[in-house]
């Protein structure tokens, strides 16, 4: 079988592109995971984060709730196909996985001026009185759905379907090029 | 038509970030039921004055089926609950 | 000409000169001033000609509220049409021009029209223009849009960009006069996050106005203290030159803002929004916007130089501007005497006062002529005011002699925020206006907009009203109060209606925008349109651009008085948003262009790009319709040549548009079988499986093949178009009809890359990038199952089934792969003359094994229809549809149900949509025996053919039907056959 090249392709149209201004910054994030996790009607968030303390200590990341039962785990580690199935396996008893991490991407929003960026796009309220470090919201930014999810002071990082990933990066631009 | 809709999951949202499906028809007849029981099911709505049961699908957040209470009056929606405890009762 | 700007002006900044043009002539102004202020300044009365009779027009107010001088302001795609040009900032460069008026505004040919006057009234339109009809289009309504009018839009694109945005907090303050400004300081000296909106370039409203000084210091001394405190507390947000436009509903309030307009082309940042479109979620309210002085109707009350009194007190104190050098004031209460004062202080002659009231209870110290029990029944001069008439209390006539006259007929309070939701307002005798409703919920209204008089009580009531709000919140307020002043104004004034002056001489106009006199709604109430809605649409009245925000309850006074009722019982029209218009440019945002609405692009977008892929739109997605090589021009010979490679050889197709469910848990077999019209229970692991969902009507939703990946674990595919609506009607079947079941639903549409490799020599292709068998045997038709590929480099998913009738393959990469994956099996398939082929071909492709989608599958359809009545289950007890799809209707043999069919000569063409008819039948719908859902040029047939929707079809195959273009009006003798134009026998695909 001959040499075929194999690459993971960044669906952001300039992947290097970020934010030159001191007040924004957008930055796609490359690496990692993004899990769909699905419960039944019985599962809460804290027996999710047990098992996956128990199964996979060594990923860490995040747990986001998207919906009740539904949650993205979301970490900063590659995780290999092998990996990924004995992971699955051992939550299969109450949690089904889905792998995410190529069809909802990363890209971090931060800088003084990330709030007023985002709200041309999102009601929810990100004032930091309102919106603690490590809320998540899914809504959508203008017309395209994502995941807003606070990380550090004035930083967000958001989720969104790679299809989409294209027109919210550009859209972003815009919405940040007076802060340039 | 309100201008936001309090999410029993999300909280208060635009109502940009919802579908509305129409009035909360009669639950789902058995299969043996008799036909008069189903065309009332699948076409038949009440389109009241007043208070008014609707489907709203929070499409653009947590994508469950809400249904609200809402006066088609005075447009005050008294009501928000996940749909799914229409049928079970309790909370979802 | 003599300039009118005399000292002072507190907006005014004399060391910075502004030049500007006005209908082309040079003029110049300061920093601070509006156009209306530059203007006058400069002596110009006359700005403008009125929309119906083309009468010349001057500057009324100094507001929001000005019905008369809107002008065209910038140029090319910068133009601004009917811009009042109270509201408009002077900037250095700017052009503005009158409009509706040719060939100038001082000498126009339209004003001709004031002439027919006698003609042109109430109903004039309806009456006139009635016949003949075919007259309207081509000679009436040309005319009268030439004649009567507004400013022009631009043709160019506005160059400037808009944007919306979301804002939030506990109180929002809508304007900033003092009792906004105190509602502001009280709320945000308690720690409570505040928005004060204004729509004014400073802060301050009546406040910017203010000649005397309040609690012993300058007014201007005061605001200065109080904006100062405002911007200092981090918890206060001060949006200037922000109109807050509309209450909505939930506490929803909106408000552009005009970040940039008040710029110079060259210094406008073109990153940053020209307007901006602010949507408030506002926990409480405090609504503080005023009240609006009422003109009063009588006899060239139109005239330019006649002016609302407090709009001569704002140009006096506020911009230095000298209304007049010998002015009269005709006023029917006592805050407008503040005028004459500010007048006579700073030197200007006023040389009477005409006070209708017999006996007005008023202190007045200045030196003017006080004329009590009198009215002004006329003006003359011919661009501008030169006298006015006064008939005294006695009957008795007088000719005075002036060059401005300020008008007040009393207050009415701005309650169109608090009307938005509903409400409606109400009639105060004491006040002699409109109040807001009582019920505002979430709203408190206070200031001049309540009745307050006077900045010390409106400055006292706004910090009242603040801490009213804040306590709905649970905060405690302490009411902000104004350094120095110890006792309220405790003013009361003793206003008379007047509606309209009954010794009128000449037209007396109540609605100046839309010239409508008073003698238009006596005449409207004669003819039987007295109710106040139907005057409003008979006469016009109130249905400018200005909303009638000088002329509505003048309009209802005078319907009242004619009635011998109170205006009270004659009622408001509807209060409805926009409160002032809003810019397109503001109301479309962001959203214009690329960014009208979001793309989706399939992750194989760049591969499909490099190898030269015609895009085409379908909903958000571009998806690729075919590829042109060797120099073809022609889209069908691309498609003819791809649909050829994939029958005789192999190609490769990008699928990843289709929607694509991860469906999971104990019960996600028993819930595929309810959502599926067919059996799904026993559906093994490995195994794919075509599937029919129905409507609950009994009609076909959409079709699409579910996989088995592993114990309670499926794959749903989706067509493109169904996408979202499919996930959606799976969701509400999950939460809303069965919660009982264990299902989990995830979209996974956007995790796969996704191609399918068709053709005979696709599992050659195939075989050297996945590592396993790919024999008959060991993947045979509709399995299903992960691959290891690229001698275990990468894992796919792979599925054996075929839209195109041949021998296929789907896999499914991890999206980030997807380009390489697409290059690697062009790699591979290259000795074997692989090509990609686009979704043109697709079609031609599924058309000639007769596969159906959303053009057969059109809501119209049942299974059986289809031609799979087979497939739904007689067995399951229950299912999406089931019942419905048995009703008598739904299974007519005489139903439309599919067939192929194609010309009786191969060179004939027909056209989707053309409609089947027996031969011999008259051409007619009458006759209709169905009609074409789709239809294509088969290259591997020679000539074209089509799937159809005819009555009792499959029975009829060989029959000569005659296929009617209603359209074209041609019609071609064709023959109905097998929809399975290749390869009936399905011989290919299990290949």
């Amino acid at each position: 079988m001959r040499d075929y090249p194999l690459n993971n392709r960044c669906a952001f149209p300039h992947p290097d592109a970020s934010g030159a201004g001191a007040s924004i910054n957008l930055v796609p994030v490359k690496d990692g995971f993004v899990f769909h996790v699905l419960g039944d009607a019985k599962t809460d968030e804290e027996a999710l984060k047990q098992a996956i303390a128990k199964i996979a200590p060594e990923l860490g990341g995040d747990v986001r709730k998207a919906s009740p039962g539904q949650w993205f785990w979301v970490g900063s580690v590659d995780v290999s196909d092998g990996r990924l199935a004995e992971i699955q396996a051992a939550l299969s008893g109450q949690f089904a996985l889905v792998d995410q991490t190529h069809g909802r991407l990363r890209i971090v929003l931060s800088g003084t001026s990330s709030r007023t960026v985002l709200a041309k796009g999102t009601m929810v309220d990100l004032s930091a009185d309102q919106y603690a470090i490590g809320q998540s919201a899914m809504t959508q930014i203008g017309h395209i759905g994502a995941m807003i999810t606070r990380i550090e002071d004035d930083s967000f990082e958001l989720i969104v379907l790679r299809s989409f990933a294209g027109s919210l990066w550009d859209e972003l631009q815009h919405m940040a090029a007076e802060f340039h | 038509m309100s201008s936001l809709v309090k999410c029993p999951h999300c909280g208060l949202r635009p109502k940009e970030e919802f579908t509305v499906r129409g009035e909360v028809a009669t639950p789902r007849p058995d299969a043996g039921a008799e036909e008069a029981v189903w065309f009332d099911h699948v076409y038949l709505r009440d389109n009241p004055r007043g208070e008014h049961r609707e489907y709203w699908h929070h499409s653009g957040g947590c994508r469950r089926w809400l249904v609200l209470t809402r006066n088609t009056l005075t447009h005050e929606t008294s009501e928000v609950v996940d749909a799914s405890t229409l049928k079970t009762g309790g909370a979802a | 000409m003599t300039s009118f700007r005399i000292d002072g002006g507190t907006l005014i900044d004399r060391n910075d000169v502004r030049r500007f043009s006005f209908n082309g002539e040079a003029l110049s102004g300061f920093g601070g001033d509006t156009v209306a202020s530059a203007l006058l300044a400069n002596g110009r009365q006359l700005v403008g000609r009125s929309f119906k009779y083309h009468r010349p027009r001057g500057i009324l107010t100094a507001g929001a509220a000005e019905p008369n001088a809107l002008l065209t302001i910038g140029r090319d795609g910068r133009r601004d049409p009917n811009t009042r040009a109270t509201m408009a900032e002077l900037f250095d460069g700017l052009e503005a021009r009158s409009q509706n008026c040719w060939p100038n505004v001082k000498f126009d040919i339209g004003a001709a029209n004031g002439l027919l006057g006698p003609l042109l009234g109430a109903g004039f339109y309806y009456k006139t223009f009635m016949w003949p009809a075919a007259f309207w289009e081509k000679f009436y309504e040309p005319l009268i849009r030439k004649a009567a009018g507004l400013g022009r839009a631009s043709y160019d694109p506005d160059p400037g960009y808009y944007e919306k945005c979301w804002a939030h907090c506990d109180l929002l303050v809508i304007g900033a006069g003092p009792a906004g400004l105190a509602a502001a300081l009280t709320a945000g000296r308690a720690g409570a996050r505040v928005i004060i909106a204004d729509e004014g370039a400073q802060l301050g409203g009546g406040l910017l106005a203010e000649g005397s000084p309040i609690g012993g210091k300058p007014a201007d001394a005061v605001l200065a203290d109080i904006v100062g405190e405002l911007h200092a507390l981090p918890n206060v947000e001060i949006k200037k030159r922000t109109t807050v436009f509309a209450a909505y509903d939930d506490q929803v309030f909106a408000a552009v803002e005009r970040v940039q307009k008040h710029l110079p082309e060259g210094e406008i940042n073109p990153h940053r929004a020209m307007e901006r479109l602010w949507r408030i979620v506002a926990r409480q309210v405090v609504l503080a916007t005023g009240a609006e002085e009422r003109p009063i109707v009588f006899g060239g009350n139109d005239r330019p130089g006649v002016m609302m009194a407090g709009a001569m007190r704002t140009y006096l104190n506020a911009y230095g501007v000298a209304p007049g050098k010998r002015v009269a004031l005709f006023a029917n209460n006592n805050q407008a005497y503040q005028t004459a004062m500010d007048l006579e202080a700073r030197g200007i002659d006023v040389a009477a006062i005409i006070d209708p009231r017999t006996c007005p209870n008023i202190r007045y110290e200045g030196k003017a002529r006080m004329i009590a029990g009198a009215m002004v029944r006329d003006t003359a001069g011919r661009k501008a005011i030169k006298s006015i008439t006064v008939r005294h209390d006695d009957g008795r006539d007088e000719v005075i002699a002036v060059d401005a006259l300020g008008v007040s007929g009393g207050y009415s309070p701005i309650v169109h925020l608090a009307c938005h939701r509903g409400g409606k307002p109400v009639w105060s005798d004491e006040h002699v206006g409109f109040m807001p409703p009582e019920n505002t919920d979430g709203m408190t209204p206070c200031g001049a907009v309540a009745g307050k008089i006077g900045i010390v009580d409106c400055f006292a009531a706004g910090g009242a009203a603040a801490v009213k709000a804040l306590a709905e919140l649970g905060v405690m307020g302490e009411a902000a109060t104004l350094p120095g002043v110890t006792q309220g104004d405790a003013t009361v004034d003793h206003v008379q209606p007047v509606w309209s002056v009954s010794s009128t001489k000449g037209k007396a106009f109540v609605d100046f925008q839309n010239d409508v006199a008073v003698s238009d709604i006596t005449l409207a109430m004669r003819e039987g349109y007295d109710h106040v809605e139907l005057a409003k649409r008979y006469t016009t009245n109130g249905m400018a651009t200005d909303q009638g925000k000088t002329s509505n309850v003048n309009a209802i006074g005078i319907l009242a008085e004619n009635k011998g009722a109170s205006p009270g019982e004659i009622g408001t029209t509807t209060f409805r948003p926009f409160y002032t218009p809003v810019s397109f440019g503001a109301l479309v945002g962001a959203s214009k262009g690329m960014e009208f609405q979001p793309v989706r692009k399939s992750p194989l977008h760049g591969w499909a790009e490099r190898n030269g892929a015609k895009f085409v739109e379908t909903g958000l997605w571009y998806r690729s319709s075919w590829f042109p090589k060797n120099g073809e021009t022609f889209w069908r010979d691309s498609v003819d040549r791809e649909v050829n490679t994939v029958r005789t050889k192999v190609g490769i197709c990008d699928v990843s548009t289709l929607g694509k469910v991860e469906i999971f848990g104990a019960d996600a077999a028993e819930f595929l079988n309810r959502v599926y019209c067919n059996a799904f229970l026993k559906l093994p692991i490995g195994k794919a499986r075509y599937g029919i969902m129905l409507r609950e009507d009994g009609f076909v939703y959409d079709d699409g093949t579910t996989s088995c990946l592993g114990e309670n674990h499926y794959f749903m595919t989706t067509t493109t178009a169904l996408a979202a609506g499919v996930l959606t009607h799976l969701e509400f079947c999950a939460q809303v009809l069965w919660p009982e079941l264990d299902v989990r639903l995830a979209s996974a549409t956007d995790q796969w890359a996704q191609m399918a490799i068709a053709g005979p020599k696709s599992r050659d292709v195939l075989s050297k990038i996945i590592d396993e068998d790919l024999s008959n045997e060991a993947f045979p038709f509709l399995a299903a199952r992960e691959v290891s590929m690229f001698g275990g480099r990468l894992k796919g998913r792979l599925f054996r089934i075929s839209f195109s009738g041949e021998l296929a393959y789907e896999i499914a990469v991890p999206a980030g792969y997807g380009d390489s994956v697409a290059d690697a099996i062009m790699t591979a398939g290259e000795e074997f003359g692989i090509a990609p082929y686009g979704t043109e071909a697709l079609g031609v492709m599924r058309i000639e094994k007769g596969h159906v989608t959303h053009a057969e599958i059109n809501g119209t359809v049942t299974p059986a229809d289809l031609g799979m009545g087979k497939m739904v289950s007689a067995k399951k007890d229950d299912f999406i549809g089931r019942v419905m799809n048995l009703r008598e209707g739904l299974v007519d043999p005489n139903r439309p149900s599919l067939v192929g069919i194609k010309p009786k000569s191969a060179s004939d063409k027909f056209a989707t949509g053309s409609h089947i008819l027996n031969p011999g039948d008259a051409v007619s719908l009458a006759n209709d025996q169905g009609y074409v859902t789709s239809m294509c040029h088969s290259p591997t047939l020679g000539h074209a053919i089509g799937l159809a929707l005819v009555k009792n079809g499959p029975s009829r195959h060989g029959e000569e039907v005659v296929i009617w273009n209603g359209l074209a009006g041609t019609t071609v003798t064709g023959i109905l056959c097998d929809p399975a134009f290749v390869d009936p026998e399905n011989e290919k695909l299990h290949a």
